[in-house]
């Protein structure tokens, strides 16, 4: 359940108290965040991009006092409000907002300065090198947004402001930009406050949740911890991922499985990627509709994946519910989506002893 | 039925055009008499019921515009140019024409001003001298006749400021835009802003006389009458009483 | 036919001037226009639009009572010695006032094309608003500006109404070729008006042709 990455730049500080009227309704917080990632959800028009944007000094309007690690950027009282340009605060927002006449390479430099190896390691980790000379137009919405984040990172902000575009659990893998979120996380040191509908990588990337809703905070704390939230059960509602990391330990071609080992040592087969090096870090999502529970030891299953854990928590209400089991050799903890009737009829509850299943078709690679 | 609606308005708007125009006796008269036909006019106006209409403008033009076709029905110009250049395309009979008028050239300045002006070479201290188009409308082609008649033309033309008639000079002195104006004596009483500071002698300006003649295709009833009116002896004491100089008759 | 040479340059020389000097103010304009939504935005449309609604007379009269020598403005000019009316000025005077709403009009609305959230983000990035607008609007918008600079350098070209009233039409020194082209037809040198006209429709074709030429080619770059 530690998500709390090795490298962790110091526990950061950011103090946002804000009031920032909108149509409906007028966005107050007053928050400290404290984690290198925090994720916002909540329902759409709840103000969480109106948040991100008076962060990064776009909203005129609004009024507080913001400090990100003790450089105040924002503060109303005593008459000092930061331009954005000199915040150093970058934003991407949900659409990537590219300049639709630079190239990809030229977006990326616009705000570093002419510092080349922030720019060149910028397009290493966001792995750009192929898409330098490409017009904007011509890239697909994960390359978009990759971009858009190099250029945002290339400009050495003190904070990185993302507001996800709808990372649907369909979209296609190539689009997600998950694995870079995490090494952006561990790599590049810079605390991220990102906006997320996907409760698995909010789960996976942030240390921390807040939920908004009407402009209010409704929740925060640890994203597990925030599962039976309005807001998460909701979100929560289009399916939830359980994102992982592991390496790579062998491949078995003639029986086209790739054997990884999860963080926590747990095994886990997936269809052959002979593509991938021996000991190569990977990241994995396996959606918790996909995970089978049993109550007994299972035997003469096709799943290759089968292993004991223990029930922690069962999550939301009605119909659905999500049950948090914890792997019994370690590791993180596994979302099981089950319907109430099986949740009954086989009389889980925290503290039982279950065993997992997942078919190695169902693992996916991010 | 919209288009067929629209069209049958446009035809009883073209017919009533087409009435109006037939109406009145139209007067294309040189822009120096506007004040006097507009008195004219309205006293013919009062005591015979009918409007005439008038156009006003440099004679040039007015005459440029009889050519095109315009529907004047009454010429009066102020000078023989332009009723010639009538004459020789058949579209007024040298016998209808009569000359009426004479007038003066003044030099005029802004009331205001302090400019002495003791004769036509004193053209030369001023910045900006307005007057008619010397090219073309009569009362620049007098003036300008006047002073190449003293070899002073060519000293000062580079500062004329040509204007489309007499009218536009004397506005031009009179909103002080020029700092002198050369105009007829009639004109210059016109505007309280202006003062006459040179009177040019009459033996020294080239002939002016402003004839006025019918236009020969005019199928106007009243041209006759309004002729006679025009050139009646209320309207000669009207010219007169206005600063022009009466010929008829002489 | 150096008469016509001289007419041709100074026409020239006019409205490329015209157009010079009407750029800054214009775009600046066209920015707060385009940008600005407070109170008052809906007066200054009106009067910035005025004259292309009024006739060019009228617009020469306002502009002749405002440079009169009893007019704060006209006032001020004789005091210091500057002659405007009958003179050169003028005639650049009348054709800036002429051309300048409508090179509002085009470069305000590229600029409205272009989307806000992108000089937002170039903030973010570390571009103060001069730079965000030099790197992002301007370039973004420049087709719609280039419209609207051929628009006003042809209507100055072209223009006759307000400058007539306020340069006068004096051969030599505030004639151009549209004032030129009344004052044959008006003395009956009907043919050399028709040459000057037959001038002045190969100038506008000229200045309409190139500015279709600079922003086709762009757009053919892009697309590749």
């Amino acid at each position: 359940m530690d998500h709390t990455p090795a490298h962790a730049a110091g526990r950061r500080l950011i103090q946002i108290a804000l009031e920032l009227p909108l149509a409906r309704f007028t966005v107050r917080l007053a928050i400290v965040l404290r984690e290198s990632v925090t994720a916002v959800m909540g329902p759409s028009g709840s103000g969480k991009t109106s948040l991100l944007e008076a962060v990064a000094g776009l909203r005129p309007r609004a009024r507080g006092r913001i400090a990100l690690d003790g450089a105040v950027v924002l503060d109303s009282a005593a008459g000092i409000r930061l331009r954005p340009e000199a915040r150093r605060v970058g934003f991407v927002p949900q659409d990537a907002g590219l300049f639709p006449h630079m190239t990809a390479l030229q977006n990326v430099r616009f705000g570093a300065r002419g510092d080349t190896r922030r720019i060149d390691t910028a397009l290493d980790v966001l792995e750009l090198r192929a898409l330098l000379g490409r017009d904007p137009a011509s890239l697909s919405g994960g390359e978009r947004q990759r971009v858009a984040l190099a250029r945002a990172l290339a400009s050495n902000p003190r904070l990185l402001l993302l507001d996800e575009p709808l990372a649907a659990l369909d979209a296609a893998l190539r689009e997600r930009i998950l694995p870079y979120l995490l090494r952006i996380r561990d790599q590049w040191g810079v605390p991220i406050i990102y906006v997320t509908h996907n409760v698995g990588e909010a789960i996976a990337v942030a240390g921390e949740l807040l939920t908004l809703r009407d402009g209010a905070v409704e929740a925060q704390g640890p994203p597990l911890q925030l599962l039976d939230t309005a807001s998460v059960a909701q979100a929560s509602a289009g399916g939830v991922e359980n994102v992982m990391r592991g390496e790579v330990i062998a491949h078995d071609a003639a029986g086209g499985i790739t054997s990884l080992r999860l963080v926590g040592v747990l095994p886990l087969a997936i269809p052959l990627v002979a593509s991938l090096a021996v000991g190569a870090a990977v990241t994995i999502a396996i959606r918790a509709d996909d995970v089978v529970l049993a109550t007994e030891p299972m035997t003469s299953l096709s799943a290759r994946n089968l292993f004991a854990a223990r029930v922690v928590a069962i999550h939301g209400s009605a119909a659905n519910a999500i049950v948090r089991c914890a792997p019994t050799a370690g590791g993180s903890a596994w979302l099981v989506r089950l319907t109430r009737s099986a949740i009954d009829a086989l009389g889980i509850a925290p503290g039982r002893d279950v065993w997992l299943a997942v078919k190695s078709h169902s693992v996916r690679l991010v | 039925m919209h288009v067929r609606r629209s069209l049958s308005v446009l035809a009883t708007l073209l017919a009533l055009a087409g009435v109006a125009r037939a109406e009145n006796v139209t007067v294309f008269a040189a822009a120096s008499l506007t004040d006097a036909m507009k008195e004219l006019g309205a006293t013919y106006a009062a005591e015979t019921g009918k409007k005439i209409d008038f156009n006003f403008g440099g004679s040039n033009d007015l005459a440029r515009q009889i050519k095109a076709g315009a529907s004047a029905d009454i010429f009066f110009s102020a000078d023989t140019a332009q009723m010639d250049g009538l004459v020789e395309a058949g579209l007024v009979a040298a016998s209808a024409r009569r000359d009426v008028l004479s007038n003066t050239l003044v030099f005029i300045v802004p009331k205001t001003s302090a400019a002495q002006i003791g004769g036509p070479a004193d053209l030369s201290k001023f910045q900006h001298i307005a007057v008619a188009n010397p090219d073309a409308v009569p009362a620049g082609v007098y003036a300008r006749k006047y002073l190449d008649g003293l070899k002073l033309w060519d000293g000062i033309k580079g500062r004329v400021v040509p204007t489309t008639d007499v009218r536009a000079a004397l506005a031009a002195v009179a909103d002080e835009h020029a700092d002198v104006g050369i105009v007829y004596r009639s004109d210059a009483a016109i505007s309280p802003n202006v003062k006459v500071a040179f009177e040019v002698p009459r033996d020294q300006t080239p002939p002016i006389v402003y004839p006025i003649a019918p236009i020969a295709a005019s199928k106007q009833p009243d041209v006759t009458g309004v002729l006679t009116y025009l050139l009646s002896t209320a309207a000669l004491q009207v010219y007169a009483r206005d600063g022009f100089i009466v010929i008829l008759g002489r | 036919m150096s008469n016509e040479l001289g007419l041709i340059l100074f026409t020239l020389r006019i409205a490329t001037l015209s157009t010079a000097l009407i750029l800054i103010p214009g775009l600046a304009a066209a920015l707060l226009l385009a940008r600005y939504r407070g109170p008052g935005k809906g007066g200054i449309e009106t009067v910035l639009s005025l004259p292309l609604v009024l006739p060019p007379t009228a617009v020469g009269i306002l502009l002749l009572e405002a440079l009169g020598r009893r007019a704060p403005l006209g006032g001020w000019l004789a005091a210091h010695g500057i002659e405007i009316v009958f003179t050169w000025k003028a005639v650049l005077l009348a054709t800036m006032v002429m051309s300048f709403p409508l090179f509002v009009r085009s470069a305000r609305t590229a600029f409205e094309e272009v989307d806000p959230r992108l000089v937002g983000i170039a903030r973010t990035l570390g571009c103060g608003a001069a730079t965000a607008f030099l790197r992002i609007t301007l370039p973004l918008a420049w087709r719609g500006v280039v419209a609207g600079a051929v628009l006003a350098f042809s209507r100055a070209l072209g223009e006759f109404g307000a400058t007539v009233m306020i340069a006068g039409n004096i051969p030599g020194r505030t004639q151009t070729l549209a004032l030129a082209i009344f004052s044959d037809n008006q003395t009956g040198h009907d043919d050399r008006a028709l040459r000057l006209v037959a001038i002045t429709v190969v100038l506008a074709f000229t200045a309409l042709w190139s500015a279709e030429w600079i922003t086709r080619r762009r757009t053919q770059r892009v697309a590749a």
